[in-house]
């Protein structure tokens, strides 16, 4: 039961994520989907007797939690693009496409997969939509910081389904954090970039400072 | 027979505890800005107020003006005989229909609009204008977020709601839901505030800017039934335990349905101090955003969960 109402609320969240206008809201977001996450992965390692599975859930507390939400605010502050999120639909619309993605990975799973047990289907069926989600969200939308938030949400999406699906296969859950530590670095690479960008145009002597 | 004199029953105690849960609500805001507040008992002296006032009608106004007030009220009784409150009528078949619950509460609606329009003001026009935007949006969600709780029962009978007995996952975002939308259809703060006249903003208000006197009673008298009769609605989603199938005589029945109505009461008025009023057209994304919840209760129903 309490693993179906954290599956649900990182549902819920995801769909929020697809509906808000505000990047820190968005930021907010990834945030409480990071953290049901962690309860998820707590609630597994402790009903799989896995100790592995603790040190992923410390490590996704780390880094999806405090560490790279609180990097992103700080980028959003620094680059003040606080209003606009670079829609490329409204939200209305991207919601029923997101309803509608929801609707296709439910057909996928119950024609197409066999499972045995109830709470496997349901739990495939809701993580294939939101690693959907956030291909929809690196697709439709145009900023760059929104396109990497989608990014985390599909990992996040993977890494749920490597947890529940495999009960904690050590080498997928390894190759996860390690994609962590990959989408990291990839943030800070299009961030450095993207100040590089914006900083022409606000404040020189900055600019001075990064270019050497 | 004994069913119907408890339906008839159920239906008195709920229209005259109705006023006071609106005055509940103003008296705990008021607490929670550090005010003394109103007694909770204001909302009958304004009745007592109202209905020894003369009353005012314009005499552009047709029939369809004096005719509306008893409409609403009669639709909004008709609404509460329906509900389970704290006494389940599945198995007599008096319990309506959700859709005609919803249908109800359109056709008191429709004639406020109506009737609004009727006199000719600019702010009546303005008012039903804006309340048929909104009804529009709230409306459909009010009905998928009631139908994923009928999904799990497998009937749109509303008294059979109130006999299932497993919490289900759905049932409560379901519940999210609805409550979203009773925030809109009392005119809550989100959407609407009760407590301004101000032009800009109000809604409800404006529609029934030239009543006075009996026919605005009996009209305010119909929003309070609406309003205790979706938190009843609410309250059984929830918490369906606690209703009695036989007997009236059920003391621990009805203090459990008094304890549902004041914690639904204390949530609407923390959520009416700490929010702001939204724009108009950001309604929409409210409304949206608790679409999403009804649909996301009819998937997780259909899963099963």
């Amino acid at each position: 039961m309490h693993n179906y109402i954290f599956l649900i609320s990182i549902l819920l969240v995801t769909y929020y994520m697809v509906i808000v206008k505000r990047l820190p809201a968005l930021v907010g977001g990834f945030r409480l989907q990071s953290l049901f996450l962690f309860f998820i992965t707590v609630s597994f390692a402790f009903s799989e007797k896995e100790s592995a599975l603790y040190i992923v859930a410390g490590l996704i507390f780390l880094l999806k939690v405090i560490l790279i939400p609180s990097f992103l605010t700080g980028i959003t502050k620094k680059i003040k693009v606080n209003e606009n999120l670079g829609l490329f639909l409204n939200p209305q619309l991207s919601i029923f496409i997101v309803l509608l993605l929801t609707y296709l990975s439910y057909l996928f799973t119950f024609k197409m997969m066999s499972f045995a047990d109830k709470m496997q289907s349901v739990t495939f069926a809701l993580t294939l939509c939101v690693t959907l989600t956030g291909l929809f969200m690196m697709i439709f939308r145009l900023k760059a910081i929104t396109q990497i938030i989608g990014l985390m949400v599909m990992e996040n999406g993977l890494f749920l389904l490597a947890v529940t699906m495999c009960k904690g296969m050590p080498f997928l859950v390894e190759i996860s954090i390690f994609l962590d530590v990959f989408i990291s670095v990839i943030i800070l690479g299009i961030f450095v970039y993207r100040i590089n960008t914006l900083f022409t145009h606000i404040d020189v002597n900055k600019l001075t400072n990064l270019r050497g | 027979m004994i069913e119907i004199t408890l339906s008839i029953l159920q239906v008195i105690i709920i229209t005259a505890i109705a006023p006071l849960l609106s005055g509940i609500i103003t008296k705990i805001k008021n607490n929670l800005r550090f005010r003394r507040g109103q007694s909770i008992f204001q909302p009958y002296y304004n009745f007592e107020k109202l209905f020894s006032k003369e009353e005012v009608i314009s005499k552009h106004a047709s029939w369809i003006f004096r005719v509306t007030p008893f409409i609403v009220l009669a639709s909004s009784v008709a609404a509460s005989l329906m509900v389970p409150a704290f006494v389940s009528l599945a198995k007599t078949q008096l319990a309506g229909d959700l859709l005609l619950l919803i249908f109800l509460f359109s056709l008191g609606r429709f004639f406020l609009a109506l009737a609004a329009l009727d006199t000719g003001s600019s702010f009546g026009g303005m008012g039903s204008s804006r309340e048929m935007f909104i009804s529009s949006l709230a409306e459909v969600t009010a009905i998928l977020s009631i139908f994923a709780v009928c999904l799990n029962l497998g009937t749109t009978n509303l008294g059979a709601i109130s006999l299932h007995s497993a919490v289900k996952l759905s049932n409560i975002i379901a519940a999210g839901s609805l409550f979203m939308v009773i925030l809109a259809e009392t005119s809550r703060i989100p959407i609407d505030n009760q407590e301004t006249h101000l032009e800009l903003t109000m809604i409800h208000e404006a529609m029934v800017l030239e009543y006075s006197g009996r026919s605005l009673a009996l009209i305010e008298f119909a929003s309070y039934i609406k309003q205790i009769v979706f938190f009843s609605l609410i309250g059984t989603i929830l918490m369906p335990a606690f209703i009695s199938t036989s007997l009236v005589h059920n003391f621990t029945v009805f203090s459990a349905y008094a304890v549902k109505l004041l914690a639904l009461c204390v949530l609407v008025s923390f959520i009416e101090v700490h929010l702001a009023k939204m724009r108009l057209f950001r309604a929409v994304d409210f409304f949206s955003f608790s679409f999403v919840l009804a649909l996301v209760a009819i998937i997780l129903a259909v899963l099963g969960v």
